[in-house]
C-alpha cells in the first residue's frame, strides 16, 4: 500500500496566521483606521502612475511616511538600510490591511517595489545605505527612465548614451513615458555604455540624480486629461562614477531582474493588489446593486449577473493564486507561472471590472470627471481609461504573452 | 477601479466578495501530497497512456479491471473512506491530487463514481450499512455508482422527481419501499454493483443504496459523448427493495453536501485533463513546422496558449481552494463559503478544459479534426465535464446569487 499514510502525517504544516501575527494584524487594521488621512478637497490620483499636482504629491507623500515613521513599511529591508528588518509574513499584512481598507496608495511605488530589491540585488554597501532609507520614508522619490521614442517593447534598441568622462559618465538622450520624474530625486537609467558591443552587451545601469544640469523635464498628458508622465531629455548631463549600479555592460542583466519585480514577482505586492482588487469588486457590486434600468434593478438582469459572477471568480483565483504562488508543492507542474501571468491576470481584470461597471451605468457613463451628476465622480469611466496604463506599462500585454508563452510554456521566440 | 485609492468612491457598504473559507497558508499540502501525487503521476504515466485509453474506448467493458483492482490496493478507491471501513482515510486534498492524476491521463473507470457512491454511503448510512457497503467499496471489490440526475435536464439538489414509498411485508421478505422514477446519466451503473440514488418519500429527500442485482431494476446503458465515461439510465418502476437499502440520514442535506463535494473532486479531475490537452498542444505547436518554423512561434498559435495556462492555473487554485475548504473545520457542513469555493472550481475547471480541448482541436490543424488525433478525446471529456454536476453558467448564476444576496 504504498500510498497510504496515516492521517497524523498529512497535518498542515503551516499552520493560519500565529497569536503574534493575528495581534500584529489588529495593530495594523486598528493604525490604519486611526490615520488614514481624510478624503482631500481636490481629486486623487487613482494610482501611482496619475500623480500630477504638488498638492496630490504632498498628500500621498505625507501618507507614505507617516506608515513609514509608524514602522509598518519595509519589512523587505533589512534594519541597517532603514527597513524594519525582512518579515515577509508582516509586509503581506501590511499590504493586505491597507488595500482592504481602501488606504491611499504609496506614491514611492516605484522605488519601493523594483529599485530597492534591484539595489538590494546588485548595489554596493555604500549605495544601500545612501539610498534605501529615504526612499521608504519617501523623501527621495524614484523614477524610471528605460522607454524611448524608439525603444518601447524593444526596450534592447535603446539609444541614450553615457559616456565615460573624467570622474563620471555624461549622458545624452531622450526618455519617454517616465512616471514620476517630475517629482524624482533619482532616476533608474539604462543607457549604452558601449556602442560597439551587442545591443544588451553594451548597456549599463545608472543610479542617476535629477538635480543635474543638462536635465529637462516636459509633462505628457494621458488619455484622460490627467499627468503623471512626462519625456526626459539629457543634454550632456553629468554623473559621478558611483552612480553606476553593477559593472558596466550589466545593464541588461540587472533591467531584467528590475522588470521582474515590475510584473509580479514580489508576492506581498500581489497579495495586496488582490485586496485592493477584491475592494473594487465590492464597489462594484454596490454599484450593481444600487443601480436601476427601466425599474428594475440591474441586479435582476441575468446577463450582468452572470458577467459580476465570472469576475468574483476570476477575483477569487487571483487571490488564492497570490497565495498558491508560495507554496512549492502546488507550483510543481508550471513553475513560475504565477509570478509571471499576474501582470496580464491583474491588469486584465481590472480592465473588465470597470468595463462592466461603466456598462452598468448604461446612460450614466458618459458623463465625465467634473460633471455634478456623474455617477461616483466618474470614477468608473476614468478607471476604465487609466486601466491601459497597466495593460501597456511595464511590458504590454502581449509582450507578457510572448513571456510566457517562451518561459514557462517554453514554446519556441516569435520573431 | 485601479489600485487601491478608493477613498474617492462614495458607494453604499460593500458585501463581502472575500470569499471567507479558512484556510491555511499552504492549503494543508505537505511532502506526503508530494509523494502521493508523484506516485499517483507516475502509475497513470505507465499503465493508462493515450493509447490505452484509445484501446478502452473501443472496449465493451470500458475500463481495465486489472488496473481498478491495482488502484484500489494503492487505497484509490478508499481513500476518504475511514480506516475502520477498510479506506485510508485520508484528506480531500490527497483525493485531488490523485484525481487530477487520473484526469491528466483519462483514465477511464469507475474511480470517481466509486469514491462519490462510498461518500454518500458513508455520510448518510447507518454502521450497518457502512459495513455492510464501505469495504467492499474502498478495497475496489464492489463499484458504485451515483444518480445525480433524471430526465429533464436539472443540475439542481431538489431537482428530484423519483419516489419511494412504503410497501408492506406482502411476501415474507419484511417491510420495504417500492422505487418508481428515472435516472439519467448515471456514470458506470451498468458496471456497478450499488447505485446509490435520491428518492422523494412523502416530502422529504431521501437516499437510498440500490444493489444493481435487484429484481425489476432496469439499467439500459446510454451512448455517451464520451467512450471513457460509459453512462447509463436505471429505471424504477415498482422496483422494492428492504427498508436496510434507505440510508438513515439521507436526508436532503447531507445530498447538498455531496454535490459540494462532487464538484470540487471533479473540478480537480477535469483539472488534470485541461492540463494534459494543454500539454500535448503544447508538444505540437513545437513539433509541427510551416513556413519554415514551428508554428507555436506564431503569436495566434502562442498567446492563446497562454489563454489556456492562465484558465487552467486559475482552476489549480481555485481547486486547491475548494479543497481546503472542504478539508478544513466546516467540511463536515459545508458552510456557504465551502459551497462557494467548490461552485467557483468546477465553474473555472469546466472552463478551462473546454477552452483548452477547443483550442487543442484547432491548433492540430487537420490531424486534430481526426480520429487518430488524440485531442478529441479531451474535447469529449470537455462535454461530459461540463454536462455533469453543473457547467460553468449554472454555477455562476448560483454564484451571483450569494454576492447580490438574492
Ligand atoms: C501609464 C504608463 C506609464 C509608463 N511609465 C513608464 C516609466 O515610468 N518608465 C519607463 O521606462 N516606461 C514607462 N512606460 C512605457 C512602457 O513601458 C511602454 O509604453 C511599453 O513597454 C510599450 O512600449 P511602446 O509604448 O513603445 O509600444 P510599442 O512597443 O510600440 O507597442 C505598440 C503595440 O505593439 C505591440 N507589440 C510590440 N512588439 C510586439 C511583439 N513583439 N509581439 C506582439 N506585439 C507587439 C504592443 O503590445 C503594443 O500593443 C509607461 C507606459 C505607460 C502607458
Amino acid at each position: 500500500m504504498e500510498s497510504r499514510q496515516s492521517s497524523q502525517s498529512l497535518q498542515s504544516t503551516g499552520s493560519p496566521e500565529s497569536a503574534e501575527h493575528r495581534q500584529f494584524r489588529a495593530g495594523v487594521r486598528a493604525w490604519i483606521a486611526d490615520n488614514k488621512p481624510a478624503q482631500p478637497d481636490f481629486m486623487l490620483p487613482q494610482s501611482f502612475l496619475e500623480v500630477e499636482t504638488e498638492a496630490q504629491f504632498d498628500y500621498l507623500r505625507r501618507w507614505q511616511k507617516q506608515l513609514y515613521e509608524a514602522g509598518y513599511l519595509g519589512f523587505d529591508v533589512p534594519r541597517e538600510y532603514g527597513g524594519q528588518g525582512v518579515d515577509s509574513a508582516r509586509q503581506s499584512i501590511v499590504q493586505q490591511e491597507l488595500g482592504r481598507a481602501g488606504a491611499p496608495f504609496f506614491v514611492n511605488q516605484i522605488a519601493l517595489q523594483w529599485v530597492a530589491p534591484t539595489i538590494l540585488t546588485y548595489g554596493t554597501e555604500e549605495q544601500k545605505k545612501r539610498l534605501i532609507q529615504p526612499l521608504l520614508s519617501a523623501d527621495e522619490i524614484w523614477c524610471q527612465g528605460f522607454s524611448e521614442p524608439g525603444a518601447g517593447s524593444d526596450l534592447a534598441s535603446l539609444q541614450t548614451r553615457a559616456n565615460a568622462v573624467e570622474g563620471g559618465y555624461r549622458v545624452t538622450g531622450h526618455k519617454v513615458w517616465t512616471t514620476l520624474a517630475h517629482f524624482a530625486r533619482w532616476m533608474i537609467l539604462l543607457a549604452r555604455t558601449d556602442p560597439e558591443a551587442d545591443r544588451y552587451g553594451g548597456l549599463s545601469y545608472f543610479l542617476f540624480p535629477m538635480d543635474t544640469d543638462g536635465v529637462v523635464i516636459q509633462p505628457l498628458v494621458k488619455m484622460t486629461g490627467e499627468g503623471g508622465f512626462n519625456q526626459v531629455l539629457f543634454e550632456d548631463a553629468f554623473m559621478p562614477s558611483d552612480s553606476l549600479l553593477g559593472a558596466e555592460g550589466q545593464g541588461w542583466k540587472i533591467a531584467m531582474t528590475t522588470l521582474t519585480f515590475e510584473r509580479g514577482a514580489a508576492q506581498s505586492q500581489n497579495r495586496e493588489r488582490a485586496a485592493a482588487d477584491a475592494r473594487a469588486l465590492s464597489e462594484l457590486v454596490a454599484l450593481v446593486r444600487s443601480t436601476m434600468r427601466d425599474g428594475r434593478p440591474v441586479g435582476d438582469d441575468a446577463l450582468f449577473r452572470d458577467r459580476l459572477a465570472a469576475l468574483w471568480i476570476e477575483l477569487e483565483a487571483i487571490r488564492l493564486g497570490a497565495r498558491r504562488a508560495s507554496v512549492a508543492g502546488l507550483t510543481a507542474d508550471h513553475p513560475h507561472a504565477l509570478a509571471m501571468m499576474h501582470k496580464v491576470e491583474f491588469s486584465e481584470f481590472r480592465q473588465r471590472l470597470n468595463r462592466l461597471a461603466c456598462e452598468v451605468l448604461g446612460p450614466e457613463a458618459m458623463l465625465w470627471l467634473g460633471d455634478a451628476n456623474a455617477p461616483d465622480r466618474a470614477e468608473w469611466p476614468r478607471g476604465l481609461m487609466n486601466s491601459y496604463g497597466f495593460t501597456i506599462g511595464g511590458g504590454t500585454s502581449e509582450i507578457q504573452r510572448n513571456i510566457v508563452g517562451e518561459r514557462v510554456l517554453g514554446l519556441p521566440k516569435s520573431k | 477601479m485601479t489600485a487601491p485609492p478608493s477613498t474617492s468612491n462614495p458607494v453604499s457598504a460593500p458585501v463581502s466578495v472575500e470569499v471567507p473559507a479558512k484556510i491555511p497558508d499552504d492549503f494543508g499540502f505537505t511532502d506526503d501530497h508530494a509523494l502521493l501525487r508523484d506516485t499517483a503521476r507516475r502509475m497513470m504515466v505507465d499503465r493508462c497512456p493515450l493509447s490505452e485509453v484509445r484501446r478502452l474506448a473501443g472496449d465493451p467493458v470500458g475500463f481495465d479491471p486489472d488496473l481498478y483492482r491495482e488502484l484500489a490496493e494503492l487505497g484509490w478507491t478508499g481513500l476518504l473512506i475511514d480506516e475502520k471501513y477498510g479506506g485510508a482515510g485520508l484528506d480531500t486534498l490527497s483525493m485531488a491530487l490523485i484525481l487530477e492524476q487520473t484526469g491528466r491521463a483519462l483514465l477511464p473507470g469507475p474511480l470517481w463514481s466509486t469514491i462519490m457512491a462510498a461518500l454518500a454511503i458513508d455520510s448518510a448510512g447507518s454502521e450497518e450499512q457502512k459495513q455492510r457497503f464501505l469495504p467492499a467499496l474502498a478495497r475496489g471489490e464492489a463499484i458504485g455508482a451515483l444518480a445525480w440526475s433524471e430526465p429533464g435536464g436539472s443540475w439542481q439538489p431538489d431537482g428530484v422527481n423519483a419516489t419511494a414509498g412504503k410497501s408492506p411485508d406482502s411476501d415474507g421478505d419484511g417491510a420495504g419501499y417500492l422505487l418508481d422514477g428515472v435516472k439519467t446519466h448515471v456514470l458506470w451503473a451498468d458496471r456497478a454493483d450499488v447505485v446509490v440514488a435520491p428518492f422523494v418519500i412523502g416530502d422529504e429527500l431521501s437516499l437510498f443504496a440500490i444493489e444493481t442485482a435487484t429484481t425489476g431494476l432496469a439499467i439500459e446503458s446510454e451512448n455517451s459523448v464520451d467512450p471513457t465515461r460509459r453512462t447509463a439510465r436505471v429505471v424504477f418502476d415498482r422496483v422494492r427493495v428492504p427498508e436496510k437499502a434507505r440510508l438513515s440520514a439521507g436526508h436532503a442535506g447531507s445530498w447538498r453536501a455531496l454535490h459540494v463535494r462532487g464538484y470540487a473532486l471533479l473540478a480537480a479531475e477535469t483539472l488534470g485533463a485541461a492540463d494534459a490537452i494543454l500539454a500535448l498542444t503544447r508538444d505540437y505547436a513545437c513539433e509541427r513546422i510551416q513556413f519554415n518554423r514551428p508554428i507555436g512561434a506564431f503569436q495566434a498559435v502562442k498567446h492563446p496558449l497562454v489563454n489556456v495556462l492562465i484558465a487552467v492555473e486559475r482552476a489549480r487554485s481555485l481547486v486547491a481552494g475548494a479543497v481546503a475548504g472542504l478539508d478544513g473545520p466546516s467540511g463536515a457542513e459545508i458552510s456557504p463559503a465551502v459551497e462557494i469555493s467548490a461552485r467557483m472550481a468546477k465553474a473555472q475547471a469546466t472552463e478551462a478544459l473546454n477552452f483548452a480541448a477547443d483550442r487543442g482541436i484547432q491548433l492540430h490543424g487537420g490531424f486534430g479534426f481526426t480520429w487518430d488525433c488524440d485531442a478529441h478525446w479531451f474535447f469529449k471529456r470537455a462535454l461530459w465535464s461540463a454536462a455533469t454536476l453543473g457547467d460553468a453558467i449554472h454555477h455562476r448564476r448560483h454564484l451571483a446569487a450569494y454576492l447580490l444576496g438574492r
